[in-house]
């Protein structure tokens, strides 16, 4: 079916405002990112500068958030974002024991015969806290940073996770006006050539 | 790795790539690259071209985000780059503010128009 100049018209104008969209995430996304970078300084200031870096990457990383890619009917691929669920949960650590075991009164004579089974112990409990303190791949990256970190970092984790949701639905719309941009190219041609006729 | 769903990947100076990486889309293990590149004053073109075409490559790439400074150092690529999947979003960094009219996007879909399709 040939377009006609009412429908061209009508792709346009909807072209114009997703071009018009586009300009107003693009502006949040900025302002949400500088928002992220100065929350980061804020934090490097109190921290140390070495302290926010790169030197602080986890030398294993799984991902929190993936994206969902949808082809639509019409050409278009929409974007959504997925949290990815955690395997297991070794942030917590143990509450480790401390002291002597045994319930009954430790007699002072006794010393040597118990070294042995102390050590024993000991060993296997440094054991156990090892398996379980192994690095979860999956931990807040906010972590890595130390236990305590101050709440400017924390805005700044904020500020990027809604960077990121921000980033999908700009790659949805980016898609979406990538296609309006190729019918609306196509139609155009085929007008001109027909206007030629 | 399909029932998660598809990577998020950066390309860009320290404080952008620790910023999306405190956000939680980094991956690094043993076994398989990592979805980041960090781009420092040292960092070659060439090492940036071939990470971008690198993640163009993996199809478990579902988004590029790049600082459009570094954008421009490989322009050519990202020009070159006409799929939908992944799909490349410039942004900008510390030192250098977004500017619309270098956007690739924008640059294509500013050009199809002239004064001679609106006689």
């Amino acid at each position: 079916m040939e377009p006609s100049s009412c429908d061209l018209d009508e792709k346009l104008m909807h072209f114009m405002d997703q071009l018009e969209l586009l300009e107003e995430k693009r502006a949040s996304l900025n302002a949400l990112i500088e928002e992220g970078w100065f929350s980061m300084s804020k934090a490097r200031y109190s921290m140390g500068n070495k302290q926010v870096s790169s030197l602080q990457y986890a030398s294993e990383i799984e991902p929190r958030i993936c994206v969902h890619t949808q082809s639509l009917e019409n050409g278009d691929v929409k974007f959504s974002t997925n949290k990815v669920t955690q395997k297991s949960n070794c942030d917590t650590k143990p509450v480790e024991d401390v002291g002597p075991q045994e319930t009954s009164v430790r007699r002072r004579n006794r010393k040597m015969e118990n070294t042995d089974k102390h050590q024993e112990h000991v060993q296997q409990s440094e054991n156990q806290i090892l398996k379980k303190c192994d690095p979860n791949p999956q931990q807040d990256p906010i972590k890595w940073f130390g236990i305590l970190v101050p709440q400017s970092l924390k805005h700044a984790q904020s500020s990027f996770k809604q960077v990121i949701e921000l980033s999908v639905d700009i790659a949805s719309l980016q898609s979406a006006i990538e296609h309006s941009r190729y019918e609306l190219w196509n139609d155009m041609h085929r007008l001109q050539i027909q206007g030629t006729d | 790795m399909a029932g998660r769903g598809k990577l998020i990947a950066v390309i860009g100076d320290e404080d952008t790539c620790t910023g999306f990486l405190l956000g939680g889309i980094g991956e690094l293990n043993k076994n398989r690259k990592p979805n980041f590149l960090v781009v420092e004053k040292d960092t070659s073109i060439t090492e940036i071209e071939e990470t971008f075409k690198s993640f163009l490559a993996r199809n478990d790439i579902g988004i590029i985000l790049i600082n459009q400074f570094i954008a421009e150092m490989i322009r050519h690529a990202i020009d070159a780059h006409m799929e939908s999947i992944p799909a490349v979003l410039e942004i900008p960094s510390k030192e250098h503010p977004y500017d619309a009219s270098k956007d690739s996007i924008l640059r294509r879909a500013k050009g199809m128009f002239s004064a001679e399709d609106f006689r």
